[in-house]
């Protein structure tokens, strides 16, 4: 067969360069073929390709399907495996970059949720503006994204409102659910009613929370939140509240997930929050993920 | 109780600030703090700038201390001279050739997290 096939390529040289080219490289993988095929046409010796171009099993398949075969071998090397390998390449590599992205996302959460006790949010006992008791029972089942303030705040307040109505605009268009909750470190004037009108102002979803002097402390505290009033006050005295500013994200099972402080805007922060609502698994997934055995892939 | 009729309604603390009138408080500040550029005075609070601002900006001054809470006014005197601070300090470096380096939760700004509003 191997003879038929040198045999055959010479003759195609004079009509067909490129596919002959190709196909008396396969023929000269054996020496004896080679050999009657030098006596019988006394042709140069063709350059030595080496092995790993030639097809397998190439040489004997071409021979019997003859010429017409060889051409559609080529096309299909060409033309049909390079939009192949693009289009399998590129979704491969969009699925893994996408996929990449997710497994850090949740990895930083993880990190942020610390290890044994979450270093923030625990429990607390406030009242919201309707007068119910809210507490860290409340946080359970949504998501929750947390904000320390007092309704006479000069500047920096009001611009976070005002960022966090457009983040839950933003998000409720994609019909994300977010529970917005307003905790006021100033809780000797910021009465429950004075909480409901300014907050409405901002967005109607935002849950105003206050309570004793005590309970506020506490849940400030929980969230490592720092905060002072000004000692001596007359009664009626206008004064400022000095507090810390961070949104605190937590997750559905009550767990902190991330701080974002002012160095988010509206699309910035919008799309932070969706990262991680979009990364989170809940705990029961973490920890069969983990005592799996494949766990060293997360 | 009689010693405080003359206080204005802003510093009513049992009233919640509107949008509103904390709209035309940043506006009567802006008003005031451009009429301050105007004449080279930064810091406000300083008693040696108090009879310039007096004599150039006193109808600005008067409607900004009517529009603002009390303990607003003394806050955005003193940032106005924290942020000129800032930014002529940041103006400094960036011509000898230093970048911004962004630190997270620092801030564009350099703002720091815990900042007295």
């Amino acid at each position: 067969m191997s003879v038929l096939g040198g045999y055959r390529g010479i003759l195609r040289l004079t009509r067909l360069p490129l596919a002959s080219l190709r196909y008396n490289g396969a023929a000269i993988r054996c020496l004896s073929c080679n050999v009657y095929k030098l006596q019988e046409q006394k042709e140069p010796p063709t350059k030595k390709r080496p092995l790993s171009r030639i097809p397998i099993g190439g040489s004997s398949s071409n021979n019997s399907h003859g010429e017409k075969n060889i051409s559609d071998a080529i096309e299909f090397t060409t033309w049909k495996a390079a939009l192949l390998f693009i289009t399998l390449g590129g979704g491969l590599y969009f699925l893994f970059s996408k996929e990449k992205k997710r497994l850090e996302v949740e990895r930083e959460a993880e990190a942020n949720r610390g290890y044994g006790k979450p270093s923030v949010g625990g429990p607390f006992s406030l009242v919201d503006f309707n007068g119910n008791v809210f507490t860290e029972k409340n946080l359970l089942g949504k998501f929750s994204i947390i904000y320390f303030g007092f309704s006479r705040c000069p500047d920096i307040c009001p611009a976070e409102l005002d960022k966090l109505a457009a983040w839950l605009d933003g998000l409720k268009s994609k019909d994300i659910e977010l529970q917005p909750v307003f905790i006021t470190c100033d809780p000797a004037r910021d009465s429950p009613e004075i909480l409901k009108e300014y907050l409405l102002e901002f967005h109607p979803d935002i849950i105003g929370l206050t309570g004793e002097y005590n309970a506020v402390k506490n849940a400030c505290k929980q969230y490592r939140v720092y905060f002072s009033t000004p000692p001596n006050l007359k009664p009626g005295q206008d004064y400022l509240v000095d507090h810390s500013i961070f949104f605190y994200l937590m997750d559905p099972e009550g767990r902190f997930i991330d701080v974002l402080g002012r160095q988010y805007d509206e699309a910035s922060g919008q799309a932070k929050i969706e990262e991680h609502i979009d990364a989170f698994v809940p705990e029961a997934e973490r920890q069969k993920r983990k005592d799996n055995w494949y766990s060293f892939l997360f | 109780m009689g010693w405080f009729t003359n206080r204005k309604p802003i510093d009513d603390q049992t009233k919640p600030l509107s949008k509103a009138s904390r709209k035309q408080c940043w506006d009567s500040r802006d008003s005031f703090f451009a009429c301050l550029d105007k004449i080279g005075v930064e810091n406000a609070l300083d008693p040696e700038n108090a009879a310039q601002i007096q004599t150039h900006c006193a109808k600005q001054e008067s409607t900004f201390n009517n529009d603002c809470a009390t303990s607003w006014i003394k806050y955005f005197k003193e940032k106005r001279v924290v942020d000129i601070k800032r930014e002529r300090m940041i103006a400094k470096l960036e011509s000898e050739g230093a970048q911004r380096v962004d630190l997270g939760y620092v801030g564009s700004a350099a703002t720091p997290p815990s900042h007295r509003k």
